[in-house]
């Protein structure tokens, strides 16, 4: 057997547009027009901020995507999810303004426009095209329909689905271009502890002489299901399990009930800190992206973002990046056995031309079994009667009634990451107030720095 | 369909159903380190539970879960009452649904902290 190394980037290079010589990102930015960059409301709530989309590009993560996206780009990804260069990738990614701002902004097509956060200069986008966008008809052909989409599309995407509703409540207005950081974020507390953005994972596998890493992507804290889940898939590999099993929290607006992003970040941390899996083969990272809850589609863009960090494998459960019931739940299972044609997939995404190169690990679920007296896999342990399933809303439930949860559903060290940031916010999930405060503060603070504006 | 409602019991509640038939009626989940009382909640009334709280949902294993705390501890506080795990449990309960609304409401901003020691993380 061939021994497996790491995997090259998707679309063969990592995309790195961030200035770091100061004077060359003021000469950049000299003589553009400025413009704050706004959340994508929801009836008064903020459910994503284009701002974590702009650092996931400038750093490689989305690699080889380099910005907002050209018409003809968005609907080669809506219609076959490839970008113009060939290669696969899942999502329409966009930079959107209103009429009113785009009439105030007065650029065109060939402007630089400087994009500011929290009222300091942080990227510029060169702007390429200039179009609008029907957000409705985006939305649905994003995450597909029941009659386009028969193989996983269950039911019509409507208003509870989060991912949907930021695709619908985009702006008309897109400006289509490059993104260049040219004054680089400075992650807060937690989050610096988490950042380790392509080229750094990279060089930290080598660091430890990581040959091979398994990627489990998450949005929850991990109850003792995940760890299962976790050990289990890492016996994969080559001649040996996985050296890491690299956890990548996608960090950004979630749906209320998801945990809040710092104590998921701090609670899978506790398990490599207090040893339930050892630290040498664990690591925690993150990545920004306000969740789009796509399933079939999600996963793609995971095995992008794991395959750019140097995972040469990634497991994939039931339900991957689900809500509700739009989607069958083995849809990304599915896509990842023997693809979705109507998506554009005849194949897996690994074996199509200009797929990706990442190996999936498709698995199924565990349970508590009493009469095995442990955590099992459920294509292992016989005894279906007796299982007991820990569902993600039971424990939930055990958390906001304050119970502490027993050690074989919850490491205490994992519950007491929960109510750390509990006492916080003052609850243990996310609520309207936490997408409030989080669009506030943002995962970041930009330095002070002085550009001369156009006049 | 039946569905239901699993109420977890910590020390505090296990002691208000000492020496009661409720007692014989536990179930342990997870090598006993669970202790529970199980309403069955016929279909009717699972639709009417869900009505009332948007929130809520059936999971995977049939159990009404993301309930308010408010209606759980109320529940539970009927259970003790009438020591039964019937329907009628639900349908006292469902004679102050307007309050527990009430209180379910403010749930959605502020649910106090466990006083437990977090200083190790």
């Amino acid at each position: 057997m061939a021994l497996l190394k790491m995997p090259p980037p998707h679309g063969g290079i990592l995309i790195d547009r961030v200035i770091k010589n100061p004077d060359r990102a003021k000469k950049m930015a000299d003589g553009c027009t400025a413009f704050d960059i706004k959340p994508t409301m929801l009836d008064g709530i903020p459910i994503r901020n284009v701002y974590r989309e702009i650092i996931s590009i400038c750093y490689g993560f989305f690699s080889p995507v380099e910005g907002s996206m050209v018409r003809n780009e968005v609907e080669r990804v809506l219609e076959e999810r490839r970008l113009l260069n060939e290669w696969v990738f899942p999502y329409p990614i966009v930079f959107d303004v209103s009429e009113e701002d785009y009439k105030n902004l007065g650029v065109e097509e060939g402007d630089r426009l400087l994009l500011r956060l929290k009222g300091q200069p942080f990227a510029i986008l060169d702007i390429d095209e200039v179009y609008r966008i029907d957000p409705v008809d985006i939305a649905t052909r994003t995450f597909g329909t029941p009659e386009r989409n028969p193989e996983v599309v269950k039911a019509p995407f409507d208003q509870k689905h989060p991912g949907y509703m930021i695709y619908r409540s985009l702006n008309p207005v897109i400006l289509a271009g490059k993104y260049t950081i040219i004054n680089e974020p400075k992650f807060r507390d937690p989050y610096n502890k988490f950042w380790f953005p392509p080229v750094r994972c990279r060089e930290e596998f080598k660091k430890k002489g990581c040959r091979t890493a398994i990627a489990h992507q998450t949005r929850n804290v991990p109850h003792v299901g995940h760890e299962a889940l976790m050990k289990n898939a890492a016996y994969t590999g080559d001649v040996e399990p996985c050296r890491t099993i690299l956890v990548n929290a996608i960090i950004g607006a979630k749906r209320r009930g998801d945990y809040p992003d710092e104590a998921i970040l701090e609670a899978h941390a506790a398990v490599s800190r207090f040893r339930y899996i050892k630290p040498e083969r664990h690591m925690v990272t993150f990545t920004l992206w306000d969740m789009r809850y796509g399933n079939p589609i999600e996963s793609l863009l995971h095995g992008i973002i794991m395959q750019n960090m140097g995972c040469t494998h990634h497991m994939f459960g039931r339900d991957h990046a689900a809500v509700g019931e739009y989607y069958d739940m083995y849809a990304t299972q599915i896509l990842w056995t023997k693809g979705i044609p109507s998506f554009g997939f005849e194949a897996p995404p690994n074996e199509v031309d200009y797929g990706l190169k990442i190996i999936p690990q498709n698995m199924a679920e565990f349970w508590y079994c009493p009469k095995c007296g442990e955590m099992a896999y459920s294509e292992t342990c016989g005894h279906e009667k007796e299982k007991q399933k820990l569902s993600g809303s039971f424990i939930r439930g055990m958390v906001a009634e304050g119970i502490f949860p027993p050690n074989i559903i919850m490491r205490p060290e994992v519950y007491k990451a929960i109510v750390k940031w509990w006492k916080v916010y003052g609850y243990p999930f996310v609520n309207p107030k936490y997408l409030a405060e989080k669009d506030r503060t943002l995962e970041v603070d930009i330095p002070p720095m002085e550009v001369d504006l156009k006049r | 369909m039946v569905h239901y409602i699993g109420l977890l019991l910590d020390d505090a509640r296990l002691s208000k159903i000492k020496g009661t038939e409720l007692e014989k009626k536990l179930t342990t989940l997870f090598g006993g380190q669970i202790k529970s009382l199980v309403l069955e909640v016929p279909e009717e009334w699972s639709k009417k539970i869900l009505a009332e709280f948007p929130n809520a949902r059936i999971d995977s294993r049939g159990y009404l879960e993301d309930l308010p705390v408010a209606f759980k501890r109320a529940l539970f506080n009927e259970v003790v009452n009438k020591k039964s795990l019937g329907v009628d449990v639900i349908e006292a309960v469902f004679k102050r649904i307007d309050e527990i609304k009430e209180l379910a409401e403010k749930e959605s901003e502020y649910i106090p902290p466990p006083e437990i020691d977090t200083s190790e993380i």
